[in-house]
This record gives structure tokens, C-alpha cells and sequence, in this order.
């Protein structure tokens, strides 16, 4: 029997820090063994549990997209126990990974529509995975349109700035960065993400919304979508909620019947009107 | 089906036989408690008691238990192993039908096609069941047969004890059961025997005079999530958790890590949805603020969620809960305030 407890062994290949303030870092991890690797197969949108031995565990979102290939990669605020002693870390420690945990972003409904992804803050990390996923070669076809509009407070705080700047490049990927307010260097757009959606104003046709923001812009962002004439079965987010087993057993993450680590993260917005207003 | 008949007194024998082989867990004297215990030399196993004072749950998912081992080396921890050997075999004596009843609740959470739960599914498996039968409903406070049970239940059980007066007439329900003939004897029982259990057993179940509505308010649980009653529930709750602790159903534990020089090890220990750190995030945001809403959690999870995920009530009605709360909650008065809403 399989024992889901037990964390893989990974090394800690790279960490990039990944904003101004040094509390985002990215956490890229190999495998210590090859078959483990073989055996992780996962689709963006899942989880794992970032796993510290003498500290105990984390849930964090896969940053990396199954495309890339001999390592995965996780981007973590520091906050907690776990999270502060990750930050600590250097390159070359020896830890554990606990997944792929939960369902993930809907690849198979996705497929053939319109995307638009919008994503706030540090709340990027699983929305980089699905576009990292979406623009690769092999899968570019399988996906319609594909929108990105991403904001932060101030530039210094937006993650995967390397990234954000090859994409602007690429002319199969529509990417509008913003921040709150801009500093003396940045000539990119200022403003709120869902003003920003709102002025985007991408088109619901054959279109799924997919947003993961902090409260404050989510709620702000839904009803630009509503007015946008987005059903709430094509838009999707993902949840968070405090997590220990992360395989629905510990009690602790339910929305009503569902474990938001084993039923979730991914949820669509109809999906969540049918459950318990508790999260 | 195999059945025996055994006079009452050679029972303590067959006890003790059995506990010269495997590992025993009876209810023993403790104090003023009752409870379910590893039975070691020296310690009697009572034939005659109410119940426990503890769920048996514990043996096969224990309040504290080492899921794996670690030792710190150059570049960090590396895993060295698994918690404790739990290979041997074990008997659990004297369990009450409610209680046999929880073990088969709770392999549906522990035991699913995608996740099994290993330590819990492990000993599960080296476990033999004998539980004896309520001829006599222990308590004013047992609700069994409104939770789908029954004095006489033989659910969860691998081999069942009725008291007929003189003898017991013992059933052996499983393979596992099965095993254990051979410390019953060869005292084959008859048709009289059955049909005297068919009668206590009648008798037994009128003698739970306590009902509630358990199945009757999943439809109004379904539509009011949101409702003034639960702004009545929680508020003389201590939120001491004793209710979580002592039921027979409650499962949810928490993980931690443990540390002695270079040697640690990670614990998952019983956790409780009646406190606020069980869900309280890193940020310090908390989806059930109050306790009103830890109680309408409690509830739920209990009469209408577990219902949802897995069909049954996570209830076996043993009147735990009801008995050890501090300030006189009644989780069956919930039910039938609820009914009349």
C-alpha cells in the first residue's frame, strides 16, 4: 500500500528571489530519484505539500508547468513556520515534497475556448503554470485566444518578471501587466486589476475567466466578468484553506461536503454557489 | 455461519486464552472508569460493565501516533522509517454494538479508492472485533437505534456475544471471526438459542426509549446554513473539545513535528473542530470565526456532510458526548430543536 505520508526526496536546486521586499522566493526542486520523478505527473492548478522535517508541512500551488521537464517548482511568501524556515534554506538541502495533491485548473473544459487568466499579487503562481502549460509548442493549438492580465501593488512586487517580459514578446499570448502605482522607472500601465478588466474588456464568447487574486480584488473583478456576460460555469478560481493531511482525512479544509484538498482547489463560480458560504 | 454456546463462566477462560496469544484490549477497571485498555498480567478484563468511558477508536487510530521517523544529516533530514510495528495481531474484547458500528463508519473516510490511510487500514486489519450485544441498553443516554444501529447490531462485529442468562451464544460473522473458533469450544448452538436471542433483541431495542430525528432534519440541515438557531447552539460552549474527543466517529487530527538532538519525528495527535486554531490560517484569517460556527461544523460534518460524502450519519449514538459535556449540551436536544423548526 502507497503511503500518501510519506514526502519524496528533493533537492533544492535553485531559489530566485523573486520581488523587492525578499519575502517571495522561488523554490526549484529536483528529484533525488529518477523513478519519483517519472511517477509525479501533474496538471497545473494542483498543490503539493512542501514538507520540512522538523517543521512540518506546507500546501503551495506548482508554479511550474508539467512541460518542464527535471524539476518543480513552488513560489512561497514567507509567513509561518515552514515558509520562514524555506526561506532560510540555501541550495543543495535535502527535503520533501508531499503530491500532487487536489483536483486542478480544468485543462479538458479549457481546451478549444477562449482564455482569459487574471491573476493578483502572489497569487500568480498555479495561473503561470497554466500559461506556461497553454503557450508551449505541443499544446499552443489545443487553446483559443489566451488573455493574461496580472497586476500588482508596485512593480517590485510583481513575480516572474523575467517571464512577464518574454511573453510580452510572443504575439499568440495578449498580456497586460499593471500596478497600483507605478515608481520612476516603470512605463508600464497603472491601475487596479479589475479596472484593467474592465478596460480589456475581453469578450465572454467561447470564454472561461480564470481568476486567483487576494479577497479584495476578487471581489471587485467578479462583477466586471458578470457584466462582461461571463456564466458563473466559465469562471474558475482556486481556493485556499489551513490544510495538514492534504488527502481529505485531517477535517479541516471542508466547504460543506467537499475537502477543498481533495474536491479543490480548482472550483468553478456555479460550483461554489452550491456550497457553504464558509471559506 | 458458525455458533457456539458457552457457559457464562468459562468466558474469562476463553479471555485469557486468547490474551496468552495476541495482544488483548478489554474494558478494564481504572478508578471509577471503565476503560478499553491493552489487557497485561495481572489485569482482569471485565465480562460484566455499561460500556467505556473511551471510544475504542483509539487502537486503531491512537490519540498520538508516529507516522514516520528522521535523522538530521549533512544536507538535512532524511527520512529513516515508518512509526511504530503494528504487525502483530490483536483482539478487541467486549465492544459495544455502537462502537463496532464506528469502525465501519470510519473506514470510509480511512479506507477510499484514492487515498488509504496506511497506519489506520494496518491495524485495522490485524484486528479481530468480539462485541457483545446491550441485552440491557446501559444508558439513559444511548440514542443507537435513531443512527441506524441497534442494541443487538451485529455491524462492525467479527464474531458477536449475546448473553442469554446461563451462556452466551457466540456468532462468528467473519473469516476473521472465524479464527477465534477455536477457543469457543465445541458447544454447537441450537435453533432455542437463536430464537432467544431473536426475543432479547426485540426486547433490548424497546428498551432505548431515547429517539431523535437524526435522518428526519437532513433536509432543513441542507437549506439553512445559515439560520438564527445556530446563534442558539454554541453559546455555554466551553469549547473543551471533550465531545470531539470522546466520540467514536470524530477523526480529525492534526501533524506535527518532534525533535530530540538529531532524531525527530512527525506525530499526527487528535485534533478537534471545536477550536479556533483548527482552522485559523498563517495570514490569521479563520473561515469559522466564533464558536457558533465550530458547533454548525460539528454538526453538519456529523448529520449532513459525512451523510453527503459517505451515506451514513457520522453518529453511532452512544451518548459519549451527552454524558461528558462540562455544560450540558445535548447534541440529541440539537436534533429535536431542530425537528420542530
Amino acid at each position: 500500500m502507497q503511503n500518501p505520508y510519506v514526502p519524496i526526496p528533493v533537492v533544492v536546486d535553485k531559489i530566485i528571489t523573486e520581488v523587492d521586499t525578499k519575502d517571495i522566493k522561488t523554490f526549484r526542486l529536483a528529484f533525488q530519484n529518477k523513478q519519483d520523478e517519472e511517477n509525479f505527473k501533474y496538471i497545473p492548478g494542483q498543490f503539493a505539500e512542501l514538507s520540512v522535517f522538523g517543521k512540518g508541512e506546507s500546501p503551495i500551488g506548482i508554479a511550474s508547468s508539467p512541460t518542464q521537464k527535471g524539476y518543480i517548482e513552488f513560489t512561497v511568501q514567507r509567513a509561518g513556520l515552514v515558509t520562514s524556515f524555506l526561506h532560510e534554506m540555501e541550495e543543495g538541502t535535502h527535503m520533501g515534497v508531499r503530491g500532487p495533491l487536489g483536483n486542478s485548473w480544468p485543462i479538458e473544459f479549457l481546451e478549444g475556448k477562449n482564455i482569459v487568466v487574471v491573476g493578483g499579487g502572489f497569487a500568480f503562481t498555479t495561473l503561470r503554470s497554466l500559461i506556461n502549460y497553454m503557450i508551449h509548442g505541443d499544446n499552443r493549438k489545443r487553446f483559443g485566444n489566451i488573455t493574461v492580465i496580472y497586476g500588482a501593488r508596485n512593480p517590485g512586487l510583481l513575480i516572474y518578471k523575467d517571464e512577464l517580459k518574454e511573453w510580452e514578446k510572443r504575439d499568440d499570448l495578449n498580456i497586460n501587466v499593471t500596478v497600483d502605482k507605478g515608481d520612476d522607472t516603470w512605463k508600464g500601465r497603472e491601475g487596479f486589476v479589475p479596472a484593467v478588466c474592465r478596460e480589456v474588456a475581453p469578450s465572454s464568447d467561447n470564454a472561461v475567466a480564470v481568476i486567483c487574486g487576494p479577497p479584495i480584488m476578487i471581489r471587485f473583478t467578479l462583477p466586471v466578468f458578470f457584466d462582461l456576460k461571463f456564466s458563473k460555469e466559465n469562471i474558475i478560481t482556486s481556493l485556499e484553506m489551513r490544510m495538514k493531511c492534504g488527502i481529505g482525512k485531517c477535517g479541516r479544509c471542508n466547504v460543506g461536503h467537499k475537502y477543498v484538498c481533495k474536491d479543490g482547489p480548482v472550483f468553478s463560480l456555479a460550483e461554489l454557489d452550491k456550497l457553504t458560504k464558509e471559506y | 455461519m458458525e455458533k457456539r454456546l458457552i457457559k457464562k463462566d468459562v468466558l474469562a477462560g476463553i479471555v485469557g486464552k486468547i490474551a496468552g496469544d495476541v495482544n488483548l484490549v478489554a474494558p478494564v477497571k481504572e478508578e471509577d472508569n471503565v476503560l478499553f485498555e491493552l489487557v497485561k498480567d495481572g489485569v482482569t478484563a471485565l465480562s460484566s460493565y455499561r460500556n467505556t468511558k473511551n471510544a475504542p477508536k483509539a487502537f486503531f487510530f491512537p490519540r498520538s501516533e508516529t507516522l514516520m521517523r528522521y535523522t538530521r544529516k549533512e544536507k538535512g533530514y532524511e527520512f529513516t522509517g515508518l512509526g511504530e510495528d503494528v504487525s502483530g495481531q490483536t483482539v478487541i474484547f467486549g465492544v459495544r454494538p455502537c462502537d463496532a458500528r464506528s469502525f465501519v463508519i470510519l473506514d470510509l473516510l480511512f479506507d477510499q479508492d484514492k487515498y488509504k490511510d496506511p497506519y489506520y487500514i494496518e491495524k485495522r486489519a490485524n484486528t479481530t472485533v468480539v462485541a457483545v450485544g446491550c441485552t440491557k441498553p446501559p444508558y439513559s443516554t444511548c440514542f443507537c437505534t435513531s443512527v441506524d444501529g441497534s442494541p443487538m447490531s451485529t455491524e462492525g462485529a467479527d464474531v458477536f456475544l449475546t448473553d442469554l442468562g446461563e451462556s452466551y451464544l457466540a456468532e462468528f460473522l467473519t473469516d476473521k471471526g472465524e479464527k477465534l473458533l477455536k477457543y469457543f469450544g465445541d458447544a454447537k448452538a441450537d435453533a432455542g438459542a437463536e430464537k432467544k436471542k431473536e426475543e432479547i433483541a426485540q426486547a433490548a431495542a424497546k428498551e432505548i426509549k431515547k429517539t431523535i430525528p437524526a435522518h428526519e432534519i437532513k433536509a432543513w440541515l441542507d437549506a439553512n446554513f445559515e439560520h438564527p438557531f445556530w446563534e442558539t447552539v454554541h453559546k455555554k460552549c466551553l469549547a473543551c473539545g471533550t465531545c470531539t474527543f470522546m466520540c467514536p466517529t470524530c477523526h480529525c487530527f492534526d501533524i506535527q513535528d518532534e525533535v530530540k538532538a538529531a532524531d525527530g519525528k512527525r506525530i499526527r495527535n487528535w485534533d478537534s473542530c471545536m477550536f479556533p486554531l483548527f482552522t485559523r490560517e498563517t495570514s490569521g484569517h479563520n473561515p469559522r470565526t466564533s464558536q457558533k460556527e465550530r458547533w454548525r461544523q460539528r454538526f453538519m460534518h456529523k448529520f449532513r456532510y459525512y451523510v453527503d460524502m459517505f451515506g451514513p450519519i457520522a453518529c453511532v449514538g452512544c451518548g459519549r458526548c451527552v454524558m461528558s459535556c462540562p455544560v450540558n449540551i445535548d447534541i440529541r436536544k440539537i436534533a429535536e430543536d431542530i425537528s420542530k423548526l
